[in-house]
């Protein structure tokens, strides 16, 4: 028991530390400031838990983000915010049905299907805006990363509201149920009538889709449509769900663990720049904390089965 | 004595596995372990060979008191085991799984690959094994890698050798294969422990038996001293006169009919037609095609030419989703692949094929599903603290029922169990029969895949038998085992062979 509630026994003592450490930590601006930084890998980070769970992967998810962002930004240039919005999200979500397709349809692994993908929609990305950032941006747009609702940052509001859908849909609905039961075992839910490849496909529809969003506020926070953007955000995000308990093996994961791993990664970024620890070291200790999350979790798993 | 254990004790969580177990085990004598299910034999023996530390008790090695802390600690004192399913490189060869970390060496770490090579090949012709030491492991037969693991404990000088179940992914030939090898080990003075559940084998290889139940040791003796009923009713702990009796009732209307069914090259002109309230018998050879039948009937391989009609409607099934729709429901072989999610809870398994029942507009009715689970619990006595435990931490026997109950969740009222009874023990196979039983009377068909005769006989209504993809006869009423036997080995009866003589 204890050791699965140990990420998040780590967050609030890595709160409690922060907090006495740096009389910066525990203002209004800072924690806001967490917030918004976390809250785009937060968001892909939820879909990627839908994927962990169906026992998939996506490592095209960074790519997926500047491509949405991009489009959406240049949409946005000619028809407007709500547009261009609109397009952002669903040029996410038709980016990831095409991986769940690719997957299901193909038959490759996963990993190398968004291993090519993760190439293919950077370089349309890049292809289409001729490798130049969007500027043209109406300036209201800066709502979405930068405003505040209720005095808290717009973003947690959009954050939780998605947090919470995707709760609902993991425990309370069949497309959840199935996405588990296809990461246990893909054999046994297909003997058992399940429609895997409709399922599958599904779960990274949608996880395409929250990446379009997080590609969304993203640009609206640089307020800019940014081809090179994201790079390297898919490993943050599986990160997070990983240390948040779920297992690359499929089966196992959970809403309410990857936000933690999110805000662990977050707060340990945040510290280090409180304290002026040299941004190298970042890099270090993230990666560690990923591996003694890991190894703890293994740990309890085999006492259980032993 | 090789090797004796006392009183030893083992927990994992909460449940006591091995409460008190005792075995001695002599050189060159093959002792058998049996137990049902959960009854802690493969417990007992990764204690000895190192894979698990007991928390209480004493072994003795050699007269000397032992405690070993992994497999390789095991293995240099002369313990091996050769497991069920094989532990193996499959992508190396016979040589070098033989040999795996043990490699013989030339000077700055080199392996000497000719003296390897060479070793291993007399090893195996010393042995007189059907095989070579560059064939690579994963072309190799059950039987076959297992003379490799065989081979692998007798290259580490071993003087007792574990068998956990051994023949039960065995054809008959290769089981004879094993018998020889075991009976070749005994007479070379090495200390043989098997473990086995096929009841009409022991007497062929044992010496000695040694009976574990819920963790404890509660016959060890002599077989010759012992009958099988004897065996049986220590296992079980309770007399088991008959260990299955059908009563048949009068079948009622036609559920499926299968009419010139084919699928080159294994199934070719395939009728019959399966009632409510009957449990109709497949017979037949391994690689006969019943299994191939089965996985045509549920979707899982194109059907090529024929039809197909459930309850007088004609349907076409291409996937396992189209067959559980008609009302199908398939019981594979290999359950723990095919038929459960070990790490979900049961309750998550039970309604696995009939989501639809526990949910409505997409959404789930927990409450409903916990409803079902508990009931399914408690009908199919499954030992389970709730719901919420994981399927993989059930018994094998336990297991088996989860599988069976996910389809009476559902609407199925065509079965299609596909060697039902395989790797469980008697007071689980009996269970098994009664639930097939049950779902007859209740009004399902049912048409059961097995390689034990004596299982047909007993439970089956009609026994159908099938030759090189084809239905090479039908028995209804009495028929002798030779009948079969011959149906499926050799010519084509009539239809009715009723008359013919045994």
């Amino acid at each position: 028991m204890i050791q699965r509630l140990l990420p998040f026994l780590t967050l609030i003592a890595l709160f409690v530390i922060l907090s006495i450490a740096s009389p910066n930590f525990l203002t209004a601006t800072n924690l806001s400031s967490v917030v918004r930084q976390t809250a785009v890998i937060n968001i892909m980070a939820l879909g990627m838990t839908a994927i962990i769970i169906s026992g998939g992967i996506d490592l095209s998810v960074g790519s997926i983000l500047a491509l949405a962002g991009l489009l959406g930004t240049m949409t946005m240039e000619k028809q407007g915010i709500a547009a261009g919005m609109i397009v952002g999200v669903l040029t996410g979500m038709l980016c990831g049905f095409s991986n769940g397709l690719m997957t299901t349809s193909l038959r490759i692994n996963p990993f190398i299907v968004t291993l090519g993908t993760m190439g293919i929609f950077r370089g349309l990305a890049l292809i289409i805006s001729k490798g130049l950032p969007v500027h043209q941006i109406p300036p209201s747009f800066s709502y979405l990363g930068e405003g505040t609702l209720l005095g808290v940052p717009f973003v947690l509001w959009i954050l939780l509201f998605c947090a919470l859908a995707m709760h609902v849909l993991l425990e309370h609905t069949r497309l959840g149920r199935y996405a588990f039961s296809i990461g246990s075992n893909p054999e046994a839910a297909y003997y058992a009538g399940v429609p895997v490849r409709f399922h599958t496909t599904a779960v990274y529809a949608i996880a395409g889709l929250l990446t379009g969003l997080a590609g969304m506020i993203e640009a609206s926070r640089l307020m800019t449509g940014q081809p090179t953007g994201g790079q390297g955000y898919e490993l943050t995000a599986i990160a997070a769900v990983v240390i948040g308990g779920g297992s690359l093996r499929g089966g196992e994961g959970s809403v309410l663990g990857t936000l933690v791993g999110a805000f662990i990664m977050g707060l340990l970024a945040n510290g280090s720049d409180l304290l002026g620890t040299n941004p190298y070291w970042q890099q270090v200790i993230i990666g560690a904390v990923i591996i003694l999350a890991v190894s703890f979790d293994e740990l309890r798993k085999r006492k259980m089965t032993a | 004595m090789l090797l004796q254990l006392k009183s030893i004790r083992k927990h994992f969580g909460g449940v006591a596995a091995l409460r008190g177990s005792n075995l001695d085990v002599a050189a060159g004598e093959v002792h058998l372990l049996m137990g049902e299910n959960g009854a802690g034999k493969s417990t007992l023996m990764k204690i000895v060979a190192g894979m698990q530390e007991p928390d209480g008790g004493e072994m003795f090695w050699q007269g000397s008191s032992v405690r070993f802390r992994s497999p390789a600690e095991a293995a240099s004192h002369g313990i091996a085991m050769v497991h069920q399913e094989s532990m193996l490189a499959p992508h190396l060869s016979v040589a070098e799984n033989i040999f795996l970390g043990r490699e013989p060496r030339l000077p700055l770490g080199w392996v000497n690959r000719s003296q390897m090579m060479q070793r291993a090949q007399s090893i195996i012709e010393e042995h007189h094994f059907p095989l070579q030491a560059r064939w690579r492991v994963d072309k190799l037969s059950p039987a076959g890698k297992q003379m490799v693991e065989i081979c692998r404990a007798i290259q580490q000088g071993s003087s007792l050798l574990i068998f956990d179940e051994p023949t039960s992914s065995l054809s008959d030939t290769e089981t004879q294969e094993v018998f020889r090898i075991v009976s070749t080990l005994r007479a070379r003075n090495v200390g043989v422990i098997y473990i086995t559940h096929r009841l009409e084998e022991l007497r062929m290889i044992g010496d000695r038996v040694t009976v574990l139940r819920d963790g404890e040791t509660v016959h060890s003796g002599a077989l010759a001293d012992l009958s099988t009923n004897d065996i049986i009713r220590h296992m079980v702990g309770r007399e088991l006169t008959s260990i299955y009796t059908r009563t048949p009732v009068p079948p009622g209307e036609e559920l499926l009919r299968v009419q010139n069914l084919t699928r080159e090259p294994v199934l070719k002109d395939i009728s019959f037609s399966l009632r409510a309230g009957e449990i109709v018998g497949l017979a037949g050879l391994i690689g006969a095609g019943r299994t191939e039948l089965c996985r045509a009937l549920f979707g899982l391989d194109a059907i090529h030419q024929g039809a197909v009609t459930v309850s007088g409607r004609e349907v076409r099934i291409r996937s396992p989703r189209d067959a559980v729709r008609a009302g199908l429901a398939l019981i594979p072989e290999d359950r723990q692949r095919a038929g459960l999610a070990t790490a979900l809870p049961i309750s998550y398994n039970f309604t696995m094929a009939s989501l639809n029942q526990v949910s409505r507009f997409g959404f789930l009715n927990h409450s409903g599903e916990r409803r079902i689970a508990a009931d399914y619990t408690a009908r199919l006595r499954i030992r389970a603290s709730s719901g919420k435990q994981l399927a993989g931490r059930l018994s094998g026997g336990n297991q088996q029922k989860v599988a069976i109950a996910k389809w009476l969740v559902g609407h199925a009222r065509i079965f299609l169990f596909d060697e039902p009874t395989r790797g469980i023990d008697v007071g689980a196979k009996a269970e098994v029969f009664q639930m097939m039983d049950e779902l007859a009377r209740g009004g399902a068909a049912i048409l059961m895949v097995s390689s034990e005769m004596q299982e047909l006989l007993q439970v089956a209504d009609r026994i159908l038998v099938m030759r090189q993809g084809k239905l090479s006869g039908e028995f209804a009423g009495r028929c002798t085992q030779e009948q079969i036997m011959r149906c499926a080995a050799f010519e084509s009866s009539p239809a009715t062979t009723e008359e013919q003589p045994g």
